[in-house]
């Protein structure tokens, strides 16, 4: 290819104002903010307790950031009118089709159908994703009672062992609130130490708390029990 | 060789150089592609609340980690245009190498994370939330592949100076890699 031609195609030809000066360093900069912003979201929700405030920090900063990157970077901002109807009309029939299918996937029965399949899969869903999730093996970082609760039991036990953890949100019974003077009225240290041996099940409870004798040594089970221990109120 | 050329390529009815347009009319399809996976991902999430079971165990300090380095890599990608635009290959070849590293730099973070998934017991047919997991992260994965191929060739001609205009096509298609994350972030990994 001759060098002419090379400069007939020139990048900024066909841009209408033809080169631009955008502070792409700025951009960038903004983009990192947002996207900090959005991370710190679910942080600020739990805190607060505003569920809405994670929503809107996930997707509303997802679409300031996206249309950023769009208009700045992909420059379509400056495209000819064409272009966009362009891609206008694909998004509107991306959004027809969504549109279109959602009464029948989002629910799950309507006048004259039900979608049993849908609707035993939620029934099942929390039983079976917590057995699912019970798999999960400690990475081999050395053993702490403090890191064993927070990687795995703090899922659904929460943090501050009130029972609160995400996992949990959603399993019936719930998960033990080991904050609860209630909840140590009939409960002793070898007790605690049987249900993470053996599982809830075993002392009558529900099996939505399985085993870890499988996983932990008695050693380490002992230290676990006494974490648990910890978090009783008064003593 | 160098003269045998399409036609179409130095021809423009429309005004828009035909490489640009055809690169946007590959990201109108992809626009359906995408829009319709994570269009059904959201709904399905919304009529199953017991995903969210699952949905916890994605691990969002990992996703968040390589949102920053696909934002950082579109930076990269914007300042290889700017370079070829004032006619530097060279700078645009460095700026599009820097990119590539980027894409490298995600997918073996990719590779770690869903190793580290899979090893739980967590595989694409664990149940319905993680089947749409691998599928969606992992199209967007083989774009991210496909993108980083496509710029090491761009990257090779633009530091002999030729072809310098392709540095902004692969721009574009980069920075669209870059929207799909930016969706799939919090889809996946925040609002979960
Ligand atoms: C999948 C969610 C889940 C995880 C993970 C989990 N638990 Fe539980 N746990 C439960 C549920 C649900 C109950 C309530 C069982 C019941 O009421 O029968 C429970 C109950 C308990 C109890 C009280 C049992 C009793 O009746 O005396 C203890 C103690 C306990 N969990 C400790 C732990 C520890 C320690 C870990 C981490 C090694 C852990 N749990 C991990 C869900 C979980």
């Amino acid at each position: 290819m001759s060098e002419n031609k090379d400069i007939e195609q020139h990048p900024g030809d066909g841009h209408e104002g033809g080169h631009h000066h955008i502070n792409y360093l700025g951009i960038y900069l903004a983009l990192v903010v947002l996207f900090l912003i959005s991370v710190a979201g679910p942080e600020v929700g739990e805190l607060t307790g505003l569920r809405w405030i994670t929503l809107v920090t996930a997707f509303g900063i997802a679409i300031v950031k996206a249309n950023l990157v769009i208009q700045n970077f992909m420059h379509l901002k400056w495209e000819k009118r064409l272009m966009k109807w362009m891609l206008a009309t694909s998004l509107i029939l991306m959004f027809l089709m969504v549109a279109g299918i959602s009464p029948d996937v989002m629910n799950h029965e309507g006048n004259n159908w039900e979608n049993i399949a849908a609707k035993a899969a939620v029934e099942r869903g929390v039983e079976a994703e917590v057995e699912e999730a019970e798999p999960v093996e400690v990475v081999a970082v050395g053993f702490s009672a403090e890191g064993a609760y927070r990687s795995i039991c703090a899922t659904c036990h929460g943090a501050e062992g009130m029972g609160d953890g995400p996992a949990g949100a959603a399993l019936v019974p719930p998960p033990a609130n080991f904050t609860d003077p209630a909840f140590w009225a009939d409960r002793d240290r070898d007790r605690i130490v049987a249900v993470l041996e053996n599982g809830a099940a075993s002392v009558g409870g529900s099996s939505l708390m399985a085993a870890y004798g499988g996983l932990y040594t008695d050693d380490q089970i002992s230290e676990l029990a006494d974490y648990v221990m910890a978090f009783a109120p008064g003593e | 060789m160098a003269h045998a050329k399409p036609l179409a390529t130095l021809r423009s009815a429309t005004g828009i150089p035909t490489g640009r347009l055809a690169v946007w009319w590959v990201l109108a399809s992809e626009v359906v592609i995408f829009g319709g996976l994570l269009g059904s991902y959201l709904m399905h999430r919304i009529g199953h609340p017991e995903w969210a079971a699952a949905a916890a165990h994605t691990q969002t300090w990992i996703g968040a980690v390589n949102t920053f380095v696909l934002l950082t890599s579109s930076f990269t990608a914007v300042l290889a245009h700017q370079a070829a635009e004032r006619g530097n290959g060279k700078e645009a070849a460095k700026l599009l190498g820097l990119t590539i590293l980027g894409a490298l730099t995600f997918l073996v973070i990719k590779s770690f994370e869903w190793a580290n998934e899979i090893s739980h017991g967590y595989t694409i047919t664990a149940n319905t939330f993680w089947s749409f997991y691998y599928t969606a992260a992992g199209l967007h994965a083989l774009h991210v592949i496909a993108g980083g191929i496509i710029m090491g060739f761009v990257a090779f001609d633009a530091y002999r100076g030729r072809e310098l205009h392709r540095v902004e096509l692969i721009g574009i298609y980069w920075h669209f890699v870059d929207v799909v994350w930016i969706f799939l972030f919090p889809l996946l990994y925040i609002a979960k």
